[in-house]
């Protein structure tokens, strides 16, 4: 009886095991075929679909905020675009992918002068984005409160 | 190589990932971990911005690229510029000479592409006469290649019929400038940027097509914010977001508008009286000189009230527009090609130029009446050394005897050798090619099959004529028109110096070595040049330094001074400003004004000298209001108007090369204003065909606000979408720049 019960207990245990594989196999398989290595949702629109590469219409649903303030920031207001400092999400474009852009490589290529009195001052820092936030350094004080685009906003 | 932990870690999750995938990583062009053996000083490829650049090489390979933090842009650029390494590195790359055969390009060798290609000249010219044979350049060649094929073919096979894409950009400010002040060019300098109090910017979006300008407007306003900026235009631009003073004009309004605001400035007693009386010619259309009260009864057509249905603004922001104008304490103009390609685009340069005339605003720092180019050396290469078929190095004109004598001097040449009779303009040169007048062609760097007006009208002749090309991408569409082409060494892969908008040339250094048999474009030209027969004592250069020294001597005695910008300065100080007269010239900020313009003697009693005129005085000319060659109305309502995007440059064949850039942005669409878009029940992303009294095309909606309604925008770039085949061929006659910005269409839901 004892043996009959602990062979029950043992097929249960073997059950939600196997169950368990199961689902977290199909998950497993999931993630990896419908998001791909890079795990940017976009790396998938990119191999079809025209202008995939327009990291902006996107993300101005489904991430607003920082599409907003990247809109309303410096590189905004300029164009900087998603691109030139993320590069392409499935790693097909001419600068790597990265969600952290690194300061050496990417952020020296317009702000060289800044880093290297950074670097000499307090050494190669990690992140720029600690202080000067990318997609929010907006246009200090309201020198822009009275234009076209806040106005319209406005309206 | 050292890699840090981060990136270790980095590596190691991403290759577990692609483990996991079963697939190997993709080659990626470069990244953080590829070290730079070495920064190579240059010019960004792109706009007339001419911002510094240092392009890091590593194992003979250009892996990034960096603003030069030394040069006017201080080390920023826009997106394109910081990625034009892959450019480089394209596949479409042209590396061994083609010839036709049997319809198709195939390869030759170097010899038989210069032999065939040298035959064809001494055919035609011997056939004919030297008027059959042509050049067509590039405000993308460098200087000494625009010279020395503008030599190659005035002194050398004495046709004058060399032209180049310029015409099609700034052939306008250059007859703005030449009527206005007696000679070309810009007199004030990018400097005036970060003094100006006002910016007034008409006809140009210099936040999509000069982004780093624009930047440092917006600096310029972000440090002081009384500083106002009026933006003039009938589309309402990313320029617009930091305007303070929107005008949004009707297509074709612009010498209303600018006459206007003049007829306020006067009318309100805002005008520099001091200034204009003693430094200014008022003169009507017909050359006639006449007083400033003549001027004030011309301007009384002009009341704001008056145009304000015809210019599409109302008339408090024409006033508000002028008195901003006339009572900042500086005021800069900037203009690109909405003014420029007009029908009356000298007109209109004439007219904005009053207006700092008028003024006084002109000459101090921070007012200046500023032209943006759009191409890296047309201001350099074609306008300075003479690329043009009416023009000789540094600001002569064939048609002057006296000129034509000072280069035969110069050039070796027994005296009146010079052909004396102008060539053909752009347009005329295409037409003439039509016609089966011209019969031989050389382009170099430029896609005409693309980049000219009411494209296929001139297809035929490109198909008629032999073509020999020189240019770097096989997929520009003009190849398919070509009968030999040679490949060039493009960018960094040769030496050679561009010139800026602000007066500004910088060289380019060589930081790599070209692909396959690719050679400096200078080799080539000498090469077919010899085999044609051109005397060998006309053009003995090595490479293109012995060109930029003989260039040098050239411009020396004249206002257009280049003597003291030798190589060696080149090549040590991020570009340096002409009027330049020795090597310690620090070079020219400010043009016209004594202590700063070195051809003004300092012991010359006034302030002010505007040289270039007989009388040292500039021009405030007359211009009357003139409609578009082809306004909207009648069965084709709407106004088409064409330009760029800041993703893409020009015809695209090198912003098409950057996976970001052409991954985001691979075709051209048409942009609707949202009232006309409802009228017509036009949702975003819809078919909609434009139809010209030249042919129809089909573009995907983007519906905004940008457009005025009545507008429709569609970018220029997509050689798959051209819509260059519905632009019109008007052209100025006074600068024969064709009126690519406004042509009459249809708009339909297809």
């Amino acid at each position: 009886m004892e043996d009959q019960n602990k062979c029950c207990k043992n097929k249960w245990v073997l059950l939600v095991v196997a169950l368990l594989i199961i689902f977290g196999g199909s998950i497993l398989f999931y993630t990896q075929t419908a998001v791909s290595g890079t795990k940017c949702e976009a790396a998938k629109h990119l191999k079809s679909g025209e202008e995939a590469g327009d990291c902006y219409t996107c993300h101005l649903k489904t991430t607003p905020k920082i599409a907003q303030d990247w809109f309303e920031s410096k590189h905004g207001v300029m164009l900087v675009k998603c691109f030139v400092c993320h590069g392409l999400p499935d790693g097909t474009g001419s600068i790597e992918y990265s969600a952290n852009p690194d300061p050496n490589y990417i952020c020296r290529r317009c702000h060289d002068p800044a880093v290297t009195m950074m670097e000499k001052k307090f050494g190669m820092r990690a992140e720029c984005n600690d202080c000067h936030k990318y997609h929010s350094n907006s246009v200090h004080h309201d020198a822009y409160s009275t234009t076209e685009s806040k106005k319209k906003m406005d309206q | 190589m050292a890699i840090s932990r981060r990136n270790f870690i980095k590596n190691a999750a991403a290759a577990s990932a692609f483990l996991a995938l079963g697939v190997a990583p993709k080659a990626m062009a470069a990244g953080p971990g590829d070290k730079v053996d070495n920064w190579v000083k240059g010019v960004c490829r792109y706009c007339g911005t001419g911002c510094g650049v240092m392009v890091g090489v590593s194992n003979g390979k250009v892996i990034t690229v960096k603003g030069d933090p030394n040069n006017h842009n201080q080390g920023i650029l826009c997106l394109k510029g910081a990625l034009l390494a892959p450019v480089i590195y394209a596949k479409e790359r042209v590396t061994k000479p083609l010839i036709r055969k049997n319809g198709e390009l195939v390869e030759a060798s170097w010899d038989e592409a210069l032999d065939l290609a040298a035959s064809k000249f001494k055919e035609a010219i011997a056939e004919s006469d030297p008027d059959s044979v042509a050049y067509y350049g590039s405000g993308q060649a460098l200087t000494e290649e625009t010279y020395l094929a503008s030599k190659i073919f005035k002194a050398g096979l004495k046709s004058n019929n060399v032209e180049g894409n310029p015409r099609l950009c700034m052939a306008s400010a250059v007859g703005g400038y030449v009527s206005t002040f007696g000679k070309d060019e810009p007199m004030g300098s990018y400097n005036d940027l970060d003094a100006a109090t006002c910016f007034f910017i008409i006809g140009s979006n210099t936040s999509e097509c000069h982004p780093v300008l624009f930047r440092r407007i917006a600096a310029r306003k972000q440090n002081d914010k009384n500083v106002k900026i009026i933006v003039c235009d009938p589309r309402r631009t990313n320029t617009s977001r930091i305007a303070d003073l929107h005008m949004s004009m009707k297509p074709g309004s612009d010498l209303a508008i600018l006459n206007s605001m003049a007829y306020v400035i006067v009318n309100e007693e805002l005008d520099d009286y001091r200034f204009h009386n003693k430094y200014v010619n008022f003169m009507t259309n017909d050359k006639e000189k006449v007083d400033f009260e003549a001027y004030k009864v011309f301007l009384a057509d002009y009341k704001p009230e008056d145009i304000e249905e015809l210019a599409g603004v109302p008339a408090a922001q024409i006033r508000e527009a002028a008195m901003i104008f006339a009572e900042s304490s500086a005021t800069t103009s900037l203009w690109c090609m909405g003014i420029n390609q007009r029908i009356r685009g000298v007109w209109a340069n004439n007219l904005i130029h009053n207006l700092h005339l008028i003024t006084g605003k002109i000459g101090k720092l921070g007012s200046t009446p500023l032209s943006l180019t759009g191409q890296p050396n047309a201001c350099g290469g074609v306008r300075d050394t003479g690329g043009l078929s009416h023009l000789l190095p540094a600001g002569r004109l064939i048609k002057k005897q006296a000129h034509r004598n000072q280069l035969e001097e110069q050039w070796g040449m027994p005296k009146d050798s010079l052909n004396p009779k102008p060539g053909l303009h752009t347009m005329a040169l295409f037409q003439a090619m039509n016609d089966g007048k011209v019969k031989v062609v050389l382009t170099l760097c430029t896609n005409p099959a693309q980049s000219l007006p009411n494209v296929l009208k001139y297809r035929e002749g490109l198909e008629k004529c032999f073509n020999v090309a020189i240019e770097a991408f096989s997929d520009a569409i003009s190849l398919k028109y070509a009968d030999v082409v040679f490949p060039p060494a493009f960018w960094v892969e040769r030496t050679g110096v561009f010139g800026c908008t602000e007066r500004r040339y910088a060289l380019v250094e060589q930081a790599i070595e070209p692909p396959g048999e690719c050679r400096p474009s200078v080799n080539i030209l000498i090469d077919l040049a010899l085999r044609i027969g051109v005397d060998p004592a006309l053009i003995p250069y090595k490479n293109s330094d012995d060109i930029w020294d003989e260039w040098r001597k050239v411009s020396a005695m004249t206002p257009y001074n280049f003597e003291g910008i030798t190589r060696e300065r080149l090549k040590k100080e991020s570009g340096i400003k002409w009027p330049c007269p020795t090597e310690d010239h620090p070079g020219t900020d400010i043009r016209y004004v004594r202590g700063e313009d070195p051809n003004i003697p300092l012991d010359y009693p006034d302030k002010y000298h505007f040289y270039g005129k007989p009388d040292g005085r500039a021009v405030v000319w007359m211009r009357p209001q003139k409609p578009a060659a082809e306004p909207a109305g009648g069965d084709y309502p709407f106004t088409l108007t064409t330009g760029r995007v800041i993703d893409h440059w020009h015809t695209a064949t090198m912003t098409g090369k950057v996976p970001e850039i052409a991954r985001s942005f691979p075709n051209a669409y048409v942009e609707v204003n949202t009232k006309d878009a409802k009228r017509m029940g036009i949702n975003h992303g819809d078919n909609v065909k434009l139809t010209t009294r030249r042919g129809d095309m089909t573009f995907k909606a983007r519906v905004g606000d940008v457009c005025e309604p009545g507008l429709v925008f569609v970018p220029w770039f997509d050689p798959k979408l051209l819509i260059n085949e519905l632009t019109i061929d008007a052209i100025d006659p006074g600068s024969k720049q064709p009126e690519f910005k406004i042509c009459a269409c249809q708009v339909e839901k297809v």
